[in-house]
């Protein structure tokens, strides 16, 4: 296939850091190419720049079919037919799919300027028609589901000039879309390349890759490690190339005493999403939850968290803790990673020293007073034992990225040595080598004795950590699977398959 | 420091302007101004010992009542009332001592300790409100400030109340050390003892967490609540101290509008432009540079403008504030323009 954009030695610095280093990447007409690396290894910037929303350093050589392409220009990237959805989409959620089409383009008015809603009504259904989404156009983009909301960002930046339209870049566009969703994505994708259009995209799931990708470029700090035909992969090869080393995900084999009382016990619970739950957790025990969204997975560690409400016991090595009480939960020896981490998580304007110590200040108390130098110093422990990207203990963690945040709550949790801990999609925004770092962690807690509970929507976490999997549906456990005799993984999306046959019936 | 950890980032290159620090600063070199500006113009009147000596006392009812406004802003909870709280504290302290008119007649020690349980009563009522009925910081305190403010103009029947405390009282309030006034010192003192808790124990650490993110404060077992009411509670302590400072220094009241609600501007600039300096957060140090930086400039101009001067308060205070909350979004921007570096 004709190559339609290429690009050799490109290079892009910032003010003491290199973000991506003598680059080369091509794209060829009608390919679906996929961008994959950890965080922090040069993905953003290289689109940032295609996109013109950087400039790149002098010494590079770009070509769009035979002419000179001057990168970094953000028209001459509009002119030259490329074209790109950001992660947020960039949508107004509470106009419809046909404003949010007119959003910086306008609407073709007629007589009194009167805009003639029924055309642009039906231009809008025909573009999302095109891309397989046949939706109401007329209702705030906030009430479609995720795919569609994704499709109405892709048909916007298709519009008006189909005809000259060369390479649509989507940056991690199934980031935050469920499983059924991300099919509906992909279908979009597939009729985009019957049209011609190369998409290239950014993702974090390598599964997809393997699904819809042509190609594949793996960056690693900073640098471009190559670029493969996707048959030519599979999984660990494609992992060993992100990672730079062979990751072995060997599941523990963990000894459970089964004679020791539970340490969590939790009976008749209800709230919202969840029907008359009731679980037992033992020392050393790991227990997965799974289920699709609204089936309880997703409110069962806010409920024992305290994070919302709850009616029903839950005890602790006995002790009983009282619901909306997280201080007294805490103090019982629970610890919890939530899943919403921006709004339950992190203090973002507090350093990452503050957010590591926040559960447990007193720990490095002297007298009334605050020992900053042995916060700092235990802080930087954390820092050092769970690999986090920060300039230092004091900066904001606001300025670190998802999955080095992500990785600070984890040493909040850790630092409680909790009896009990819980935690809410522990690796959502982690690249891979973190995840088996978050992951061997969470063995060393359950070695050391800690009650474990991990609700995920990834069946392989689960499948790696879990000596037990619930499945929820509706509100109750319908299924639990034990480890031993077969694929974990695959016993899991058996079942939540079944589930959702279920509740569609 | 702050490279030696393993897997880090190099530090980017500062600026000149950031190493400067305009921004962090900004109130000290505004300050310095003035006192180049106004030393120039008016060297005879404004670089006096008296002028200087008169900017340090007359700002402390002012500082002290910052002070109450910050502890609860530390924690994202306004507190409007303190105005009002320490008109209150003047007038209880002159309905209980007052040696001429009034009944009760009571020691000035008596009548201060009654003053003070009075003002952190009301604190205690505004956290109810707030932390209890649910009621937002802004509203809750703005109603209860009026509410005051009736009760006060109720007990003095709007009219002022003049000489009435003893004169070892008001030695409290008037006298120097070491060519300083008196009242300067319970500034300094309330000061440090506010900067120590904010940054030296782990209730300062709660109530900025509160301030920074309530729900995932709450979820990580600080006790929110608590540290709202108990932060509203210390700033009407704070404010009914700032009333008996006043009273002691000018041994009258002048009347509920003239005494409380004319300080609470002043006290809320500083607190804000304060917000901006430093460490870009709410904190002692920076309210204190920012409300001297402030005072030193009124004062400059007061003495520029002359005998009608009664206008440069406001006229100057407004306009800083805005200036100052201004340049402080800049560096919010500049700071997520940073962030998107960083993170690519």
């Amino acid at each position: 296939m004709a190559k339609i954009l290429h690009i050799w030695s490109l290079s892009k610095s910032f003010p003491g850091q290199v973000a991506l280093q003598d680059a080369t990447f091509d794209v060829e007409e009608g390919e679906v190419h996929a961008l994959v690396g950890q965080n922090g290894s040069g993905k953003s910037t290289l689109i940032k720049v295609l996109a013109g929303f950087h400039q790149p350093d002098p010494g590079h050589n770009v070509t769009m079919g035979d002419e000179v392409f001057d990168i970094g220009d953000a028209a001459a990237a509009h002119r030259a037919g490329i074209r790109f959805v950001h992660q947020d989409l960039g949508l107004v959620e509470a106009v419809s799919a046909v404003e949010n089409m007119a959003l910086g383009f306008g609407y073709r008015t007629g007589f009194g300027r009167r805009i003639n809603w029924k055309k642009e009504t039906l231009k809008t259904k025909q573009a999302l028609l095109d891309l397989g989404f046949d939706i109401d156009v007329r209702v705030p983009v906030a009430a479609l589901g995720g795919a569609a909301r994704t499709g109405v960002a892709i048909a916007r930046a298709l519009q008006e000039s189909e005809q000259n339209i060369s390479i649509l870049v989507l940056d991690e566009p199934t980031a935050s879309l469920p499983g059924a969703d991300v099919d509906r994505l992909f279908n979009a994708i597939r009729r985009l390349k019957t049209r011609g259009i190369a998409v290239v995209f950014v993702s974090h799931h390598l599964e997809e890759v393997f699904e819809i990708a042509d190609r594949v470029t793996v960056l690693r700090d900073a640098k471009v490690v190559a670029t493969v035909e996707a048959s030519e992969l599979d999984m660990s090869s494609l992992i060993e190339l992100i990672v730079g080393r062979k990751v072995t995900a060997a599941t523990v084999d963990r000894f459970i005493d089964q004679s020791l009382e539970p340490r969590l016990r939790v009976t008749d619970l209800w709230g919202l999403g969840m029907n008359d739950v009731s679980l037992e957790v033992r020392p050393g025990e790991v227990l997965g939850v799974a289920g699709l969204t609204g089936s309880g997975r997703d409110t069962l560690i806010p409920m024992l968290s305290g994070a919302m409400e709850r009616l029903g016991d839950v005890s602790i090595d006995g002790v009983t803790i009282r619901a909306g009480k997280p201080s007294a939960a805490i103090a019982a020896g629970l610890a919890f990673v939530p899943a919403d981490r921006l709004r339950n998580g992190i203090i973002s304007m507090m350093s990452v020293r503050s957010n590591t110590t926040i559960a447990n200040v007193a720990r490095n108390k002297t007298g009334l007073r605050l020992n900053h130098i042995k916060e700092r110093a235990e802080t930087r422990d954390w820092i050092a034992r769970l690999s986090v990207v920060t300039t230092s203990s004091e900066a904001p963690i606001s300025t670190l990225s998802g999955g080095n945040q992500q990785k600070v709550m984890m040493a909040r949790s850790f630092r409680l040595d909790p009896k009990v801990l819980l935690l809410d999609e522990p690796t959502q925004g982690v690249d891979v080598g973190a995840k088996e770092e978050i992951h061997s962690f969470v063995d060393a807690a359950a070695a050391s004795g800690s009650a474990v509970v991990i609700a995920s929507t990834d069946s392989a976490e689960l499948a790696r950590l879990c000596d037990r999997v619930i499945v929820m549906h509706r509100g109750r456990i319908v299924d639990t699977i034990v480890r031993g005799g077969g694929s974990m993984a695959q016993s899991i999306d058996k079942v939540l398959l079944a589930g959702s046959s279920l509740a569609s019936n | 420091m702050s490279t030696s950890e393993s897997g880090v980032l190099a530090t980017p290159q500062r600026s000149l302007l950031n190493r400067l620090g305009l921004d962090r600063f900004s109130a000290l070199y505004l300050w310095g101004a003035f006192m180049i500006i106004f030393g120039l113009w008016k060297p005879d009147t404004f670089l006096s010992m008296t002028s200087a000596k008169l900017v340090l006392g007359e700002n402390v009812s002012t500082g002290i009542l910052a002070l109450a406004f910050l502890v609860p802003f530390c924690a994202a909870t306004f507190d409007l009332s303190i105005g009002a709280v320490m008109s209150m504290s003047v007038v209880t302290m002159c309905f209980l001592s007052d040696e001429k008119s009034r009944s009760f007649n009571m020691p000035v020690g008596v009548a201060a300790v009654i003053t003070l349980v009075v003002c952190t009563l009301i604190g205690v009522i505004s956290g109810f409100i707030v932390v209890k009925l649910k009621v937002n910081s802004f509203i809750a305190t703005l109603g209860l400030g009026q509410v005051i403010t009736a009760i006060v103009l109720k007990i003095s029947f709007n009219r002022q109340i003049t000489d009435v405390f003893s004169g070892t009282f008001e030695k409290f309030g008037r006298n120097q050390y070491f060519g300083i006034p008196v009242v300067f010192f319970y500034l300094a003192v309330a000061g440090i003892i506010i900067w120590y808790v904010l940054e030296h124990t782990p209730v300062g650490r709660f109530i900025y967490a509160t301030g920074g993110n309530p729900e995932a404060a709450r979820l990580a077992g600080v006790k929110t609540d608590r540290m709202v009411w108990g932060s509203l509670i210390a700033s009407s302590f704070l404010a009914g101290v700032a009333g008996i400072v006043f009273s002691a220094k000018l041994g009258l009241f002048a009347g509920p509008q003239a005494t409380g609600p004319n300080y609470l501007f002043p006290a809320i600039a500083a607190v804000f432009f304060g917000a901006s300096q430093l460490k870009g957060r709410p904190n002692v140090a920076g309210t204190f540079i920012a409300l001297y930086a402030l005072a030193f400039g009124i004062k400059g101009l007061q003495l520029v403008v002359g005998t009608d001067s009664y206008w440069v308060n406001p006229m100057f205070q407004g306009t800083t504030l805005i200036i100052a909350v201004s340049l402080a979004s800049q560096k919010g921007l500049a700071k997520i323009r940073k962030r998107k570096v960083q993170t690519t």
